[in-house]
């Protein structure tokens, strides 16, 4: 008999918060529970399309990062 | 084997550009530039003042590092993404106002292309369908919009949202049930390529 699922267990899952006997038991519900495991797919699409959505500062913003760091030293390099 | 330079964790990049290693510091921003820069965004919403407020965030974070007062207990991505938060939410709300002008026009300034694969139109689609997921993220209830930004973009666990914003673990996590079922609905509703290959 399989564990039944919510749909907080499977956002858990997702974001790879589930200890690994959750993990043993949500794979072998989602082996046989269509449902579960369209739920799940859906998940996993939603996460990568907003890992897409994230954007870059330009080269420019890095560039002055990168320059104040250089030009900032509060105490010498050590060898 | 993978080169040395692969293998270094945070914490060991921060150790050596604490004692004076630049290149260690840029393989830190580098590495973490677009998911500071994306939290940053979420708060505040204007392209423009993301990028002052990123180079805000990072001078802080240098400073600290330089004067010896960084808390080599912590961790470097949590750390950094915190200042950015927390600078972030004063910018706003001081502004207290929606930026009118967002990105539409203003990305393609800013923004790297990165679309190596597929043909300009494929590249352009996805831009533009990152561009209104991010549209969407805005029109979240705030608590949900928090939620996801926290767990998705921060890399903040569960519990550790559930101890920063005062609910419980499982409120959290209806918030961001909800949050991802609203995203996926107006991304239907407004016929954004979300699930065209799941559902084809």
């Amino acid at each position: 008999m399989t564990k039944i699922f919510t749909h907080d267990d499977l956002i858990r899952y997702v974001y790879e918060e589930t200890t690994t006997e959750e993990n043993r038991l949500i794979e072998k519900s989602l082996a046989v529970d269509s449902a579960l495991l369209e739920q799940c797919q859906e998940l996993h699409r939603i996460k990568e399309q907003l890992d897409g959505s994230m954007m870059s500062p330009s080269e420019k913003t890095i560039n002055t990062i990168l320059e104040y760091s250089k030009g900032f030293n509060l105490h010498p390099v050590k060898d | 084997m993978n080169s040395q330079k692969t293998k270094l964790d945070d914490s060991q990049l921060v150790s050596q550009y604490i004692n004076g290693n630049e290149v260690a510091f840029e393989q830190l921003v580098i590495r973490h530039k677009s998911r500071i820069f994306t939290t940053i965004y979420m708060i505040v919403k204007d392209h423009y003042v993301a990028e002052d407020l990123m180079q805000e965030v990072f001078i802080k974070s240098i400073r600290t590092l330089k004067s010896g007062r960084y808390n080599e207990e912590g961790k470097f991505l949590p750390w950094i993404l915190r200042i950015a938060h927390n600078l972030a939410i004063d910018k706003f709300r001081k502004n207290k106002r929606y930026p009118t002008i967002v990105m539409d026009d203003g990305n393609s300034v800013f923004e790297t292309l990165e679309f190596a694969e597929g043909s300009f139109e494929d590249a352009q689609m996805k831009k533009d369908m990152h561009k209104s997921l991010r549209k969407l993220i805005q029109e979240l209830p705030d608590a949900q919009k928090e939620v996801l930004i926290m767990r998705h973009f921060m890399d903040m666990s569960f519990k550790e949202i559930s101890e920063q914003t005062g609910v419980s673990i499982n409120t959290a996590l209806g918030r961001m049930r909800y949050a991802l079922i609203n995203l996926r609905k107006k991304m239907q509703q407004y016929n954004i390529a979300y699930d065209q290959n799941f559902y084809s």
